[in-house]
């Protein structure tokens, strides 16, 4: 199995959008403040559904919040 | 700290405060022989679990004043995750403890030892429960 590790770059979306709060981008995806802390924090990893609307909140493609970092394999 | 790890916290003390001390008196001291040896075991049983519904009530309605507009918040999808592991985890503690309580136990224990031990496993399985509630949002904080 490939093995990696996703991580976002919510936070600097965040800056870029005005300093958006955690509790604004919850509020407008559906989920607690607390869950977006817990994705933005890479200890949470959202839906498929939750993820195109955090895109889709900072107008981005999804690539542009996720990434996923494959391990280099031996 | 989230509402819902907040009223996990409580429900796990009031089970502490409440079966600990019910489950250390019952598993320290006999049954004496008295005439109605029941009455004094369903009296303890019932202010323990008066006890507990007690703690639980004034808990819950202190944690809602502190935070009613998250109170009211539907679960989301991170919460709802939570929710079903800790409901899994819990249910195998159960089965396991029911299959002890209900296959083994019969052939070396009777009467309250029966009971008590059925409690033990939903009181066990409860604590998994928020146990698994509490320690997801500590790790997920």
């Amino acid at each position: 199995m490939i093995k990696g590790s996703i991580s976002n770059r919510i936070r600097i979306l965040r800056f870029h959008s005005g300093e958006m709060s955690q509790a604004e981008l919850g509020e407008r995806i559906g989920v607690t403040r607390q869950t977006i802390a817990a994705i933005e924090a890479g200890k949470y990893s959202p839906s498929l559904e939750a993820a195109f609307r955090i895109a889709h909140a900072f107008n981005v493609p999804l690539s542009e919040v996720f990434q996923w970092d494959v391990e280099a394999s031996h | 700290m989230p509402y819902r790890e907040k009223t996990a916290w409580l429900s796990l003390l009031a089970m502490l405060v409440t079966f600990g001390p019910y489950f250390t008196l019952v598993a320290t001291r006999a049954l004496p022989s008295e005439p109605m040896p029941n009455l004094r075991q369903l009296s303890l049983f019932a202010v323990t679990a008066i006890v507990q519904l007690f703690i639980l009530g004034i808990g819950h309605l202190y944690l809602r004043r502190g935070s009613t507009q998250e109170a009211r918040v539907p679960l989301d999808e991170r919460d709802q995750a939570i929710m079903r592991r800790s409901v899994s985890s819990a249910y195998y503690v159960l089965i396991g403890g029911m299959i002890l309580v209900g296959c083994v136990m019969p052939f070396n224990s009777s009467g309250w030892s029966i009971i008590n031990a059925a409690l033990f496993m939903i009181i066990a399985a409860e604590f998994v429960h928020y146990g698994v509630i509490v320690f997801s949002y500590r790790r997920q904080a």
